[in-house]
């Protein structure tokens, strides 16, 4: 079975998701925006899946205050598991 | 009994109305529709095959198809296998957004709700999009890599030809294929379940 894995931003509300989408799209940062995963039960619903090679652009943003931004997690499948870590 | 129904200069989806309203009249024997552009004979054709009649084309000059379909018992039941990871389920999306209310918000839902549709199984066994839902499938859409995802693990994904052609972006399809009315009816109506989005 494959393994993915990815980085995702969370929200505190669905306004500042729909924020964030914007930001990564003027940055050029290839997103998806995704439901957030049940791994991560808090803030809102909707959160941004990107790369985690982009995962520097997405440190540079938060510590340039850019992004108002909930948490940053490294999200894992595998074999139909699913874990998150909090990074940020 | 042999009838012949003359759908030559006929726009779709007249050949396939001309056609299932003969249908309906034969009690038994062979209909031939004549049309005089592919699209009209691929829907006259797939018409055909979802009621389970036996059918054969001929093409005549230019660009001329004679479709020649067999009403007669029904070879046992049309029956579609549904392997394990389909789920007998018809989506239906009537609009790029999802539900009514804000437009970004709307806009964000239905991304939301695609990519969830990708990464769930059992998938849904087609995928039936209408009106602005057309959107999704075409050039510009943000939920392209999933539908594309769906389609390639067998999930069909039909978009409504009439909506195409009205908002002009029929050449823009990128995923799935062009249907009608009748075919979204019957997706509907033979699933098991069919969940309305829009």
């Amino acid at each position: 079975m494959k393994k993915d894995e990815f980085g995702v931003v969370t929200f505190k509300s669905t306004h500042h998701a729909i924020q964030g989408e914007s930001i990564f799209k003027k940055k050029e940062i290839s997103f998806r925006t995704i439901p957030t995963p049940r791994e991560i039960t808090v803030s809102c619903g909707l959160a941004i899946k990107f790369d985690l090679s982009a995962m520097d652009r997405v440190k540079e943003m938060i510590e340039g205050n850019e992004l108002d931004f909930d948490g940053v997690y490294k999200y894992v499948k595998n074999n139909g598991n699913y874990s998150a870590e909090r990074i940020i | 009994m042999r009838i012949e129904v003359d759908a030559r200069g006929q726009v779709c989806p007249k050949p396939v109305i001309m056609t299932k309203k003969e249908l309906d009249n034969l009690s038994e024997g062979i209909l031939t529709t004549i049309v005089d552009n592919e699209v009209a004979k691929e829907n006259v054709s797939k018409l055909a095959g979802s009621l389970g009649y036996e059918f054969s084309v001929d093409k005549g000059k230019d660009n001329e198809y004679y479709i020649h379909i067999k009403k007669g018992e029904v070879n046992g039941e049309v029956s579609v296998c549904i392997p394990d990871t389909f789920k007998d389920l018809t989506i239906a999306i009537g609009s790029n957004k999802m539900g009514s209310g804000e437009e970004k918000l709307g806009n964000i839902l239905m991304k939301s709700f695609i990519y969830t549709v990708r990464e769930t199984t059992p998938y849904p066994s087609s995928i039936v999009l209408f009106n602005s839902g057309v959107y999704l499938t075409c050039e510009g859409s943000e939920v392209l890599e999933d539908l594309k995802a769906l389609a390639d693990e067998g999930v069909e994904i039909l978009s409504c030809g009439t909506c195409l052609d009205y908002y002009n972006i029929k050449d823009k399809l990128q995923v799935g294929g062009i249907t009608n009315m009748y075919s979204i009816y019957e997706k509907m109506r033979n699933a098991n379940n069919t969940v309305n989005i829009g």
